[in-house]
């Protein structure tokens, strides 16, 4: 087995935003097909496939003409874009395959999927005791969780609204993003309550649209088009016990067993990291992941973020893409792709300097964690 | 309140929902280490013992959380109304709604105890206010 770190070598994306002429294979597939052009490879050299969201891995690859060794789907749960990545690294890295392409499709937004209520698939699993009580969509179980920081540690509305300004903001700087208009704290205040604390625009976005990457050996992707990025760390932990209510540390031990095995996979610690990619579903997993990821101290998260740690020009410039937020709702998989893009030094306008590494985060019951770098060792 | 969407009474939960019709709280405890869990599963997450019995447990518990819905996800609510997260004494969480107190008024670690709410012949909802102080009486 190779001691060497796996690559990802090749990127590829959609448009984003309401997409109703296209259904999760269509997208997929235009993804994939960027992403095989982005490698300089042809899906005949693909013998692994991962599909994300995605209904049928058997109809997608009829679709796109694909006989892999390796194939197996995965439900379109957020935290499983850090649980597929992963998991191809450790194929490649067993000899399974060679060459994985990992495709995610989310027609979501045109199909009317449902985040909280009857017609819910999403985040109320186990949830029927509760619907008469009026409990239901993720947004209110982190918007329990964010009001039980608040009364801990003082947190603040300014400070989660700080979180989706900055990435907004940085949202203005990508050409691909659904929502790029920059907003004040007095809008953010403004906008309307969902589950109070949290407004409108503590919010993802749902919307349309497809991702795609491929990841190879280090050998292999030497001879590529692209320089290669590495996956120089990654880790996964869960919490699952009693997880149909929120856990009572924030998710902050999974986080740290997670963090621990990344770092020391990749040789690098946060000192290192050149920018930040969090799962922002919510704008408090943003406070989580920084805790639990341990940029910061226990309950200091809301401080943290309020000096400008997360916007381009400061110390961990994150989700430089506009994030869930506001540049797509992707599930995790198009602020990888970002971080890719970050690495190569091909983000344009919001571009970080010198970006050497870059660390993708989960707060969830499944935390994934990975570190980009641009270097093999 | 006849749309609002109703808890499956008639499942492996079935002896919760019919205690609360007698004011009783009744949750499943493990023969083994005495634990108690809601809602039912075969095995003890604890310590896995497959043996169990429904057995009363005290109305009372702490408020851990709260949040105020004003996103109207279901018929028959009226927008905004709060949803707290009860801790009972017992150890079992559970998702509620306040009864006699304001949003504003909440506090983590309040007591508060059992209100029964006959939704429908049916269903009896476990509704919890602010627990009377005893202590407060006395002078």
């Amino acid at each position: 087995m190779s001691t060497m770190p796996v690559a990802v070598v090749g990127v590829g994306n959609t448009t984003y935003g309401s997409l109703p002429q296209h259904d999760a294979y269509g997208l997929g597939s235009w993804a994939l097909k960027e992403a095989v052009a982005d490698a300089g490879i042809s899906f005949d050299d693909i013998d692994g496939l991962i599909v994300n969201r995605i209904p049928d891995y058997q109809r997608f690859c009829e679709c796109a003409g694909m006989d892999p060794s390796y194939v197996t789907t995965t439900p379109g749960h957020g935290r499983f874009c850090g649980i597929c990545i992963e998991t191809a690294a450790a194929l490649i890295r067993a000899g399974m395959a060679t060459t994985i392409a990992l495709v995610y499709g989310n027609d979501g937004r045109s199909a009317g999927a449902r985040y909280g209520g009857a017609g819910d698939a999403y985040g109320s699993g186990g949830g029927g005791n509760w619907v008469a009580y009026g409990m239901t969509s993720p947004g209110a179980f982190h918007a329990l969780m964010i009001r039980r920081h608040m009364e801990l540690f003082g947190t603040t509305a300014d400070q989660l609204g700080t979180v989706s300004k900055t990435f907004r903001n940085h949202a203005a700087l990508n050409p691909n993003a659904v929502k790029r208009a920059p907003f004040t704290l007095e809008q953010y205040h403004a906008s309307r309550f969902i589950a109070e604390p949290l407004h409108l625009l503590d919010y993802c976005l749902i919307n349309d649209g497809g991702v795609a990457m491929i990841l190879t050996t280090a050998e292999r992707a030497r001879d590529l088009r692209q320089p290669p990025v590495y996956l120089r760390g990654y880790g996964m932990a869960t919490a699952l016990s009693g997880s149909s209510f929120p856990p009572e540390d924030f998710w902050r031990e999974p986080m740290r067993r997670a963090a621990t095995r990344s770092f020391e996979m990749a040789g690098a610690g946060r000192e290192d990291m050149s920018s930040l990619l969090i799962y922002d579903n919510f704008t408090p997993t943003v406070l989580f992941s920084l805790e639990g990821f341990g940029y910061c101290g226990v309950g200091e998260s809301g401080p943290f973020v309020a000096e400008g740690r997360l916007a381009l020009g400061g110390r961990y410039p994150t989700n430089t893409s506009g994030g869930h937020l506001s540049e797509s709702y992707m599930q995790g998989w198009a602020l990888n792709l970002e971080g890719v893009r970050q690495i190569r030094g091909a983000c344009g306008e919001r571009q970080v300097r010198d970006c050497r590494f870059v660390h993708y985060m989960t707060a969830a019951p499944v935390v994934t964690s990975i570190i980009y770098g641009g270097a093999p060792s | 309140v006849s749309q609002r969407p109703l808890p499956a009474i008639d499942g492996a939960d079935a002896p919760f929902w019919q205690a609360l019709r007698r004011r009783e709280v009744r949750l499943q405890q493990c023969s083994g280490c005495g634990s108690f869990r809601f809602p039912a599963s075969r095995l003890c997450p604890h310590c896995r013992e497959e043996e169990s019995r429904w057995a009363a447990v005290e109305p009372t518990g702490v408020i851990e959380t709260w949040c105020v819905f004003h996103k109207a996800y279901f018929e028959g609510f009226e927008v905004p109304y709060t949803v707290i997260q009860v801790r009972l004494d017992s150890g079992v969480r559970l998702f509620s709604n306040p009864v006699g107190v304001a949003a504003d008024a909440l506090q983590i670690g309040m007591a508060v105890e059992a209100v029964f709410d006959d939704l429908t012949p049916e269903v009896t909802l476990l509704k919890f206010r602010p627990k009377v102080s005893v202590a407060s009486t006395g002078e």
